[in-house]
């Protein structure tokens, strides 16, 4: 404690009266130092549940101050004000989930994180960068991050996949899912972190699909894979786009900076003339045993299908 | 115990005959003084009776705490400010008789003290805590499953009532439990027929006699071996164990659960507490301690990082997961912050010796409960709030997590606990003072009293205090331990152990 100095000194006195400016900044203070403790947290080998549950329920406790606060604000710029707390919430609930378990957060820390400087920096301009960055962390599974838990069978993630009416939240439900050199997440973490993602693409994404961004990918190429491959899951019935997602594999820990993440996630998206032919009449069961390496070849090759310059544009147009 | 010296102290007044003044008195100091001391006390307490005022101030000088003065006794552990990791002090321990103080460390080491017997020429001194045995408990593991190393830190030992000879206590490490015998051996058989006295067979042929082995005088020679090994019960880090006053089970708590086991098995544990939430996105709260009751086997507390304690009874059920008494003191709402959880969250609870009465610590205070009132508790006391008004930067620094332990004197007359800057705090509950000591170097003269230390917050800082800003927050103490029957304490100061005793007038 002796002479450190803080970027952003609080004032060491609690305030108490909740409208004035130095609660808020003091608010927004304890806020970024829980997050960013909060995520520490959560990389290291075996994260302190006692001290993760503390951090996760100031935050939470924060969160919901805010949202308190900014309903009795009752000024004309008050929007602005308004959807950082929204946000917040949201974000949050995505953050108890990945308590648990080793390394599970950084997926919802991103999109947290992002938000937390949506927060400080205003909102307006910053919305777009931001949708891209928490779509990009959807993706940026951290579930392989550090090597955990059992081994489940392979099996396990397709037989899950559901036929989903949400359309793109289902997309990141079976997209997250990938197959992993043997690191599966228990079935309720599954749960947790879709219902954590569906929160943030709907506050996030409302008028923008994956469908969207996924509209000039020619998947005429994998209807063809995949009838050879006789990969219609066990669910039947998605609808194709969502079909080529399923199998976007699992990412390596995000630590990469934004425009890094961007290229390795788009160069993951299968290119489907990796799926070598297995013999024709094989059962979904025998195909899943797919080696994650040949997914992970694809990796390489080209891109088909894919211009990522145009996606850039697309997103950042809209 | 404090109900029957208040009882006994309405029944005071001057026109009692002596005799009965004698009775009132003793009764008196026997509720209030540690038994080896009773019998000098008693004598001076008679001897006030004529002046039945007075026997407040006897009163005051008994109870452990203020007006008998502490002195420093003994330190152990290296002096120099380079300090190795391993050697930080994790856990403080008396043994039954106060006879045998353990304390474990971050290397996994279990060093234990005895106590010698007083010289006869220099009575006023106690003895002194010379090493008795040292030896590691646990070792670094790798959890090949989880890819996660398994700290060897001792988390706690708790000592065994002795039954024999030998003594045995039980230290855990974050998932294994260990049952260690710690023996002497101070003979040794001479003269094997068959064998040598390196160890050697002996030719048969060479040999023409019978000789029969003979008992000869060695060597003192401690030798600690562990019993009994009880893992894999624990997902989470173990945080409490607790020995049952049955002898026969212990309770083992980490974060989510508790078990119960068996002394003698160790491939089998009952799960008695379980508070996992079927969705782990629902939890928010932890258990953080946990002990049984020292007289009813059935009976046993958990508290948890919401500040609140349960009593659980085994006889209800075999999953205790519904409380028979929970304890919560209802939150000032003028002292709200963002920090109240977390400074609410309890980090130790002890029952008192009676079982009448338990206490628990949380950031700031240490507040004992009576067992028989759920809703607050009977004492509160603060133990530095004066960190308050600083709750935001150590949050920053994380020292607001830190687990601050607390113990009762032997006659749960007086309470210890730790601060920051190796300050340790003890309160007279029956006097209602408090004085704050140091453990450290300087005051570390053979039999040099300890002088009481105050924390300035105020602008103006007199002359001997220390103002706030200045207090050293890595130098914390976490663990101390009182003497079962004696004015003797054992405070853990990072890697040095400090024993300190009463002056004896």
């Amino acid at each position: 404690m002796k002479g450190q100095k803080r970027k952003f000194p609080p004032e060491d006195v609690e305030v108490s009266d909740r409208s004035s400016l130095t609660w808020e900044s003091q608010r927004q203070f304890v806020f970024s130092v829980s997050l960013s403790k909060y995520q520490r947290g959560q990389e290291l080998p075996e994260p302190s549940l006692r001290r993760s549950v503390l951090i996760a329920n100031t935050l939470r406790q924060i969160s919901l101050e805010a949202s308190g606060a900014a309903s009795v604000e009752a000024s004309p710029g008050s929007s602005p004000s308004e959807l950082p707390a929204e946000e917040e919430e949201s974000v949050f609930t995505g953050v108890p989930s990945a308590r648990h378990q080793p390394a599970e957060a950084v997926i919802n820390g991103h999109s947290a994180l992002s938000t937390g400087s949506m927060v400080s920096s205003g909102y307006s301009s910053n919305c777009v960068t931001t949708a891209i960055s928490s779509i990009l962390s959807a993706l940026d599974s951290t579930i392989d991050g550090s090597p955990q838990a059992a081994p489940r069978t392979p099996l396990r993630s397709l037989e899950n996949l559901s036929r989903s009416p949400e359309g793109s939240a289902a997309w990141v439900k079976q997209g997250v899912r990938g197959y992993g050199g043997g690191s599966w997440e228990p079935q309720e973490e599954c749960r947790v972190r879709d219902s954590n993602v569906e929160v943030m693409w709907s506050s996030y994404l409302s008028d923008l699909t994956v469908e969207d961004l996924f509209q000039d990918i020619d998947t005429s190429l994998l209807e063809r894979d995949m009838g050879v491959l006789g990969l219609r899951g066990s669910g039947g019935g998605f609808p194709a786009g969502e079909d080529l997602l399923r199998y976007l594999p699992p990412f390596s820990p995000a630590s990469h900076p934004f425009s890094l993440s961007l290229n390795q996630n788009l160069k993951c998206l299968p290119s489907f003339s990796s799926f070598s032919p297995m013999s024709s009449s094989s059962s979904s069961s025998s195909s899943l045993s797919l080696p994650p390496s040949s997914l992970f070849s694809g990796h390489n090759h080209a891109r088909e299908g894919l211009d990522l310059e145009h996606l850039m544009e697309i997103l950042v147009e809209s | 115990m404090l109900g029957r010296m208040e009882a006994a102290a309405r029944m005071w007044h001057v026109g009692m005959t002596s005799s009965l003044h004698i009775r009132v008195l003793t009764l008196i100091v026997d509720a209030i003084c540690p038994p080896p001391r009773r019998a000098a006390l008693c004598d001076r307490a008679v001897g006030l009776c004529v002046q039945p005022e007075l026997l407040n101030e006897a009163m005051a000088g008994v109870a452990g705490g203020n007006d008998f003065q502490w002195c420093f006794s003994q330190v152990k552990g290296a002096i120099d400010e380079d300090v190795a990791e391993a050697d930080i002090i994790s856990t403080v321990e008396f043994n039954y008789s106060g006879e045998l103080l353990a304390t474990g460390d971050k290397g996994g080491r279990v060093v234990i003290f005895q106590h010698e017997q007083e010289s006869k020429n220099r009575p006023h001194l106690r003895g002194e805590y010379n090493v008795y045995s040292t030896f590691q408990s646990h070792e670094p593991e790798f959890d090949y499953l989880k890819s996660l190393e398994i700290e060897e830190k001792i988390n706690k030992i708790r000592w065994l009532p002795q039954q024999n000879a030998a003594h045995f206590l039980l230290s855990t490490n974050d998932k294994t439990i260990k049952l260690w015998k710690i023996s002497e051996r101070d003979k040794r058989a001479e003269g094997y027929n068959l064998k040598d006295e390196d160890g050697r067979l002996r030719d048969p042929f060479r040999i023409s006699s019978l000789r029969v082995p003979v008992l000869m005088p060695m060597d003192l020679m401690v030798e600690a071996s562990p019993r009994r090994i009880f893992a894999n019960a624990h997902t989470y880090h173990i945080n409490s164990i607790s020995v049952n006053s049955d002898h026969e089970t212990y309770l083992s708590a980490d974060d989510l659960r508790i078990n119960l086991w068996h002394l003698e098995i160790t491939d089998r544990s009952f799960n008695i507490v379980d508070i996992k939430p079927a969705n782990m996105e629902e939890l928010t709260e932890v258990i953080t301690a946990a002990e049984c009751h020292p007289n009813q086997c059935n009976v046993f507390v958990y508290s948890s990082s919401k500040g609140t304690i349960r009593l659980c009874d085994m006889r209800a059920a075999a999953l205790c997961d519904r409380h028979s008494k929970f304890f919560e003191e209802p939150e000032d709402p003028s002292s709200r912050s963002f920090f109240s959880e977390i400074i609410s969250s309890i980090s130790d609870v002890k029952f008192s010796h009676s079982g009448r009465y338990m206490m628990t610590r949380d950031y700031l205070s240490v507040k004992v409960w009576d067992l028989n009132m759920e809703n607050r508790p009977v004492e509160t006391y603060q133990v530095h709030e004066y960190l308050r008004s600083k709750l935001c930067s150590l949050y920053e620094n994380d020292c607001i997590f830190d687990k601050f332990e607390c113990c009762w004197n032997g006659s749960d007359s007086a309470i210890m606990t730790g601060s920051y800057n190796n300050f340790f705090r003890m309160f007279d509950r029956n006097t209602r003072r408090d004085i704050t000591l140091e453990a450290s170097r300087e005051s570390s003269k053979p039999r040099a009293t300890l002088k009481p230390r105050k924390v300035s917050t105020g602008g103006k800082r007199k002359k001997d205090e220390i103002s706030v800003d200045s207090l050293d927050f890595n130098k914390k103490i976490l663990h101390t331990a009182w003497h079962p029957k004696d004015n003797v304490i054992a405070v853990a100061a990072t890697n040095n152990l400090y024993i300190f005793q009463d002056k004896i007038n």
